[in-house]
């Protein structure tokens, strides 16, 4: 990895000396200067590699102040709510009134784990509690890392945290066959920029771990752009008219993970939450010691 | 017959998010004549059969990627016909003539299409996921081990026989924590590692970057990450569910070597030592060979080897999110729980 890292760079220099501004990428504000990535085989941008959001996102998308966990008495420090500014453009997401009630409901009964064969299980419940799949943008800004694989006909994207898998059809593109929890994804190349239109998610995942949550009619359109050999710009547009009054956009880097030999650990989280899940339903003996 | 109702069950009670994967199964086609016709189905197969025969003895050169690896991408099947363990009818028989291995998947075929639907909760054909209903082709072997060269499983040793004895004693489907099939529980699916054919699911993909061969499996959407540049494995306290895989090439050959399994797995009655090597070969444009080998001397007296076929499907792979929604697992711990109490009133 780190021959890699260090090929990456060398060839990163090598692309700016010839790259004419006309090219650049427009970067974050005042960050990096005019980039261009280097290329795959096929004269794409290069986005193999490992990569991970750090952001406070996933606890809660808007600001927040750090806060103690939802068990101190036994969590204490490790339990606790790290403070985090916004993600989303303008501060606060745009939620239609009846919305924002939900919202505020979906925030005092996260802890709820209800497992029935009642299909109205997922009104109540944050999903990563359970270790569900957490959907698009979301698995991006998740405290784990993620791997990109890229071929001319597809991207894969694999995501530590429950091995969750996402493959990005570019050519050709596919049409979703229903709604599933990580959606379905088309994408395409603008000029050094990967956009993906992500569809068909289901209504069952948040946000984040503070309700904020949106309908199956969710339409998500990310951008991936390179603005140095370790970053990536990321931006998404979410909208949803059944939850949302307009449009709104969220943005964060991604840094790449250059520790030599780096690689995803599997983080299979089923295990750790079947106690939790089946043990109100009798199903859960705990194992002779 | 009972075996695969129980199967067929739990696969149906958690179904529900999955629901996408079995409409659409990759890899069949369901209005082809070899989907609806097990007779059409069987003559396409034995023709496949001979075809790929011919092209692999004729020192075919597979193809290779833009930066020169040979290139197995693409989506292949473990379905197969072929049982694990030599039936003992065929004892000392390792191949079939080319007739005999028609007439064998012939009978199989014929079992499989007739299943009569009242019998069991899923009928696969209705959904073309009957091995029939795809590329699958009769195979030369008598069983899908190689090695011992009598085509069994080699003996347990003593631990393991205790290990064994002392699980069934514990009457482990009682609870969700000690469930014994990771499958049910959605911890992984049903594709190993080591790949072996199970009547659903066993579709998967082989994708490759520089560097990188990546596995995904239908089969719980379980992925496979293989980096090729000669690292270490994780330290051995790092277990996981699915193993730490290394691959390197020999030839055309891709060969990982996977060890670092999860305590908990058991796969067969096996421990955390166990290492896997499997070795995967494009023998011709539409079949891997895919051959594995098996060591763990606290479980076997002695290794042992596998030797099946991956033919290629049509793409893609769906998600098959099955913790999300693991009725089954519910179900089957209830089951087991009420048939216990059972046993208990019964004694009393």
């Amino acid at each position: 990895m780190r021959h890699q890292v260090i090929i990456i760079a060398a060839a990163a220099i090598l692309l700016a000396l010839a790259a004419t501004p006309a090219t650049a990428q427009a970067p974050a504000a005042g960050l990096f200067p005019g980039y261009t990535p280097p290329r795959t085989p096929d004269g794409k941008p290069n986005l193999n590699g490992i990569w991970q959001a750090f952001v406070t996102a996933n606890w809660d998308v808007e600001a927040h102040p750090a806060q103690p966990g939802p068990h101190p008495e036994i969590m204490g420090a490790w339990g606790a709510t790290p403070g985090g500014q916004s993600i989303v453009e303008g501060g606060v997401i745009p939620y239609k009134p009846e919305a924002l009630a939900k919202k505020k409901e979906n925030l005092e009964k996260r802890m709820a784990v209800k497992v029935t064969n009642d299909p109205h299980r997922y009104d109540s419940g944050e999903t990563e509690l359970q270790c569900y799949r957490t959907g698009v943008p979301r698995a991006n800004y998740m405290p784990f890392p993620f791997q990109i694989f890229q071929t001319p006909s597809e991207i894969l994207m694999v995501y530590e945290y429950k091995g969750a898998v996402r493959t990005i059809y570019m050519d050709p593109h596919r049409e979703a066959p229903t709604d599933s929890w990580m959606g379905w994804s088309n994408g395409r190349w603008e000029g050094d920029t990967l956009v993906i239109d992500v569809t068909a998610q289901n209504d069952h995942t948040w946000f984040d771990r503070a309700g904020n949550f949106h309908s199956d009619a969710l339409h998500v359109v990310e951008r991936y752009t390179p603005i140095s050999p370790y970053h990536m710009k990321y931006e998404a547009t979410i909208e949803d008219p059944n939850v949302f009054t307009r449009p709104w956009k969220i943005s964060f880097p991604l840094y790449r993970r250059v520790e030599e030999n780096v690689q995803l650990v599997e983080f299979n989280c089923v295990p750790f939450v079947e106690e939790l899940m089946y043990s109100p339903l009798g199903l859960y003996r705990p194992p002779s010691r | 017959m009972c075996e695969r109702t129980l199967v067929v069950a739990i696969i149906v009670l958690f179904c529900a998010p999955v629901l996408v994967q079995a409409q659409a199964p990759s890899g069949t086609a369901i209005f082809k004549p070899t989907a609806t016709d097990p007779e059409t189905a069987i003559k396409a197969a034995a023709e496949a059969a001979k075809a790929a025969a011919a092209v692999s003895a004729s020192n075919w050169t597979p193809p290779r990627t833009s930066w020169g690896d040979p290139d197995l991408q693409g989506f292949y099947l473990s379905l197969s016909y072929t049982p694990l363990e030599r039936p003992p009818e065929l004892a000392g028989k390792p191949f079939y003539t080319e007739q005999e291995a028609i007439a064998a998947f012939r009978k199989a075929v014929e079992e499989d299409a007739e299943v009569d639907p009242r019998t069991v909760h899923y009928d696969w054909k209705e959904y073309g996921m009957d091995a029939w209903q795809s590329p699958v082709r009769p195979n030369l072997r008598t069983s899908l081990i190689v090695d011992p060269p009598d085509g069994r499983i080699p003996a347990l040793t003593p631990e393991a026989q205790k290990r064994r004895a002392a699980a069934r004693e514990r009457n482990p489907q009682v609870s969700v924590q000690t469930l014994d099939n990771l499958y049910t529980r959605c911890i992984t699916g049903n594709q190993g590692p080591p790949r072996l054919p199970f009547n659903h699911d066993s579709e998967s993909q082989i994708l490759q970057t520089p560097g990188y061969v990546v596995m995904i499996l239908q089969s719980n959407n379980d992925v496979r990450i293989i980096p090729l540049d000669g690292r270490a494995h994780l330290p051995q306290n790092v277990g996981l569910w699915l193993g730490d895989s290394r691959g390197r090439w020999e030839g055309n050959t891709l060969v990982v070597e996977t060890t670092n399994f999860h305590r908990e797995r058991n796969w067969r009655g096996s421990t955390d030592g166990m290492k896997l090597i499997e070795r995967f070969t494009l023998v011709d444009p539409k079949t891997i060979r895919y051959e594995f080998t098996v060591n763990d001397p606290t479980t076997w007296v002695r290794p042992w080897s596998v030797e099946s076929v991956l033919p290629r499907i049509e793409p893609p792979l769906y998600e098959f999110a099955c913790h999300e929604q693991n009725y089954g697992l519910m179900n089957v711990v209830k089951g087991a729980q009420v048939r216990e109490a059972e046993r208990a009133a019964r004694k009393n």
